[in-house]
């Protein structure tokens, strides 16, 4: 059992009472795109054992999505940040380090 | 105009602690920055109290605001007075980005109270949310069982609860479930 | 036939178990020069392997049980192979078993990082069925449904294969439309499945509540070749035919590297050393991303826990398999007695072969709303498997970016099924470099817009 914090409203719940979104800081390829950039953007993901990022929503609570970073592995969650960026802040990559030493994510390091 | 009435009549049952449908309450979405000056001066100036923290209820008489969200209140009143409450508050709010909505009928309200402890304990069993740190002052969204509702406490030994509507009948069979006689876990005192 | 207590069955099932255990007799001709032509050569099968008989069962009793051997040798693993498999689940074994039968391609290992069948081929439900929406799907989950039926003769191991009808409950209007549309297409498909009433699917399934409350019973798709098999016995099987091909099943040896070289693969890492080989097939379910990306691409695949669980076991009450997409659960009940019990994928990726408590709630919840008998079973044991998620719930049976490197994954939910036809249509893509059951399944699809849709058919995790 997964026990995410919301960052909006606080609260420390178990998954229930979450929505998971899937993959994060997803960037949109659409029109005027190459077939490749098309192609990951709507096919591709990543799918990591160990250090991952996603979306969630607080759908039982605030109702306001937020960005989680989590190991896939023992579900250890390293934190929970603003839906409002498009890369995990500095603290968060930090947390991580120090408990996963040389992790990366897509090219997040 | 129609006859307003609530979802079950009033509905009552005696368990572990007492169960009551509350009838009609009056409740008022109200949705805007809390940062502006401008918002904050509305909800005290209609409302009579200060903008709650997070996850906050602040009462006054038989007015309450509760925190919802960063950008959404829960705003009580007296079931007739609702509609002018909202009117009220979108005259105040005018140059405000807001939202103000009557969602009285919309929802369902349940008051159990009894013992304490055994009141916490009949939502400890149907909400996934730890009861030993929940106490009067805050209001907590979660999930009721397989329902969404939101629950405050306005005084020890007495919680009120609110849902859908449409899942009145539900929430009221399941606290009935939740507090039958001879299920105490007595984890709550 | 009716619920309740039948001696028939409960006969049935005794003696099944009895068949089910390794039993061997060796009249086997040493000589394979003077077989050549006998029908066990002909089915890939070395003929030094004692076989198992009733016959076996008997003299082995006899003398103490003393003459058994091992169903399949451990080695070490060699230099090369023509071939190496990662993965020793049922799709693996079963790619390595007709690479050497169908292709005479023995010089193969099969690489499995735990023990052989400990992965999903080894927690699955064991359901078994056909009746799938898209001409694709139904070409190679009914080859793979039709060998099922001979599967315990061709590797003279009893795998328990029991057709004994798989039914989808439809509870919505929406599902009586989309199982009516499936049964059309079946029947174009010439898979033999029909759209019951709600009168039938009482009189299978005495047990089952179909008025409600909050979703009758409508009427339900039916498969009456359906059923289930021993999940274990079947990659037994498969590992014992290999070894006796002369294959290397080669267990506690973790994949951890792959190499190439000018965009070809030349061999893996291993925990047990560096291998060669000419081939590679990545057949290993839920983690073939983890896999792919060692080998330097990416598949269209996420990876979830999807759990089981069984209750205690109680007397024969159900002799067909039970499936309800929209209350979210199956079940079915094995011939020890327990009811097999199944439902929906944890919500976000995860490898923890575990799965959320609270699935099996939902799950229990939602089938006791279907079968109130057992609302007073105690539940024995749950567990999970990592599954392999695709976007269009179909598999991949495809080349990869690197020459020489096929892989077989994408099964999800619902891959045991169609273990003997994977093998099959991944070995003739892996000999020949194309087959025709595998053309559709390309890891390419997505890209050019063709889709397997089959989140119908995969509505519940079966
Ligand atoms: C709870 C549950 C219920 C299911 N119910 C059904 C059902 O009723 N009907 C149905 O048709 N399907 C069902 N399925 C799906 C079915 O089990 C799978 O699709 C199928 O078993 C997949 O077989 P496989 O051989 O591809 O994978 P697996 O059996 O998982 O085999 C893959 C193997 O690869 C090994 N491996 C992984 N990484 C490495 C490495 N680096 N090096 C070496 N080895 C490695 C693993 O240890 C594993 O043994 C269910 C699955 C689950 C989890
Ligand atoms: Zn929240």
């Amino acid at each position: 059992m997964l026990t995410l914090t919301c960052p909006y409203c606080g609260v420390s719940g178990e998954e229930t009472e979450f929505h998971a979104g899937g993959e994060a800081h997803l960037k949109r390829f659409i029109s005027g795109s190459t077939d490749a950039e098309f192609d990951e953007y709507m096919f591709l993901r990543e799918n990591p054992k160990g250090v991952h990022f996603e979306r969630w929503r607080h759908v039982y609570g605030c109702g306001k999505w937020f960005h989680a970073a989590r190991d896939t592995n023992t579900l250890e969650v390293f934190g929970t940040y603003s839906a409002q960026v498009s890369e995990p802040p500095k603290e968060i990559k930090d947390k991580i380090s120090a408990k996963r030493p040389g992790w990366s994510w897509r090219n997040f390091k | 105009m129609s006859k307003a009435v609530s979802a079950l009549a009033g509905a009552k049952a005696s368990v572990l602690v007492a169960i009551e449908e509350r009838g009609l309450q009056g409740m008022i979405t109200l949705r805007g920055d809390f940062a502006s000056a401008a918002f904050k001066k509305a909800v005290k100036s209609v409302l009579g109290v200060d903008l709650p923290g997070q996850r906050a209820v602040a009462v006054a008489g038989e007015k309450a605001v509760a925190w919802m969200s960063p950008d959404e209140l829960l705003v009580m009143v007296p079931h007739e007075e609702a509609d002018a409450v909202v009117e009220a508050l979108s005259g105040a709010l005018k140059s405000e980005h807001h939202l103000a909505v009557n969602v009285s009928d919309a929802r369902a309200v349940f008051r159990l109270s009894g013992k304490d402890a055994l009141v916490r304990e009949v939502i400890a069993k149907v909400a996934p949310v730890d009861m030993a740190g929940f106490g009067p002052g805050q209001i907590r969204r979660t999930r009721i069982s397989q329902v969404a509702g939101a629950f405050w406490q306005p005084e020890a030994g007495v919680l009120d609860l609110v849902c859908f509507r449409s899942v009145a009948q539900y929430v009221f069979d399941l606290l009935k479930v939740s507090a039958m006689e001879g299920s105490e876990v007595g984890h709550l005192g | 036939m009716t619920g309740g207590f039948q001696p028939y069955d409960a006969l049935m099932s005794l003696f099944r178990e009895f068949a089910a255990l390794p039993v061997a007799f060796d009249w086997a001709e040493k000589d394979s020069k003077t077989t050549r032509g006998h029908p066990r050569q002909r089915r890939g099968i070395r003929p030094d392997m004692k076989r198992y008989s009733a016959f076996a069962i008997a003299r082995e009793a006899l003398r103490h049980h003393t003459g058994w051997e091992r169903a399949w040798r451990s080695p070490e693993p060699k230099k090369k192979y023509d071939a190496i498999i990662v993965g020793a689940g049922g799709h693996g074994l079963a790619t390595a078993y007709y690479l050497g039968k169908n292709y005479g391609i023995k010089n193969v290992a099969i690489l499995e990082k735990g023990w052989l069948g400990g992965g999903n081929t080894g927690r699955n439900t064991t359901i078994i069925r056909s009746n799938y929406l898209q001409d694709p799907s139904a070409a190679i989950y009914e080859k793979a449904r039709s060998l099922y039926e001979t599967m315990s003769q061709d590797l003279n191991y009893n795998v328990m294969f029991s057709p004994r009808g798989v039914m989808m409950l439809a509870q919505t209007q929406h599902e009586i439309r989309g199982y009516k549309r499936t049964a059309h297409a079946n029947k174009l498909q010439g898979v033999a499945t029909e759209f019951i009433s709600p009168q039938r699917v009482k009189e299978l399934v005495p047990i089952i509540n179909i008025d409600g409350p909050r979703y009758p019973v409508l009427g339900a798709l039916w498969q009456p070749r359906g059923g289930t098999a021993r999940h274990d016995a079947v990659a037994w099987g498969y590992a014992r035919a290999c070894s006796a091909m002369g294959m290397d099943v080669i267990q506690q040896c973790e994949v951890t590297g792959v190499r190439t070289e000018g965009g070809k693969v030349i061999g893996v890492d291993t925990t047990k050393g560096a291998i060669d080989c000419d081939k590679l097939g990545l057949v290993v379910a839920g983690h073939s991303g983890v896999l792919a990306e060692k080998a330097g691409f990416r598949l269209p695949i996420e990876s979830l826990a999807l759990q089981a669980l069984v209750s205690e076991p109680i007397k024969p009450c159900m002799n067909v398999v039970v499936m309800a997409n929209t209350v979210h659960g199956y079940m079915s009940q094995s011939d020890k007695g327990e009811m097999v019990i199944g439902g929906g994928t944890d919500g976000f990726n995860n490898y923890t072969q575990r799965g959320s408590f609270h699935h099996i709630e939902e799950t229990v919840r939602a089938l006791n709303e279907t079968f109130p008998i057992i609302s007073r079973l105690k539940m024995l044991r749950q567990w999970g498997g990592i599954v392999d998620m695709t976007g269009d719930r179909s598999p991949l049976l495809s080349k990869t970016p690197v020459e020489g490197i096929f892989v077989n994954c994408g099964w999800g939910t619902g891959g045991f099924k169609a273990i003997p036809g994977s093998g099959w249509a991944m070995a003739e893509l892996m000999a020949k470099g194309h087959s025709p059951l595998t053309d559709e399944f390309s890891m390419f699809r997505f890209r050019e817009g063709r889709f397997i849709d089959e989140s119908v058919a995969a509505g519940v995790a079966h």
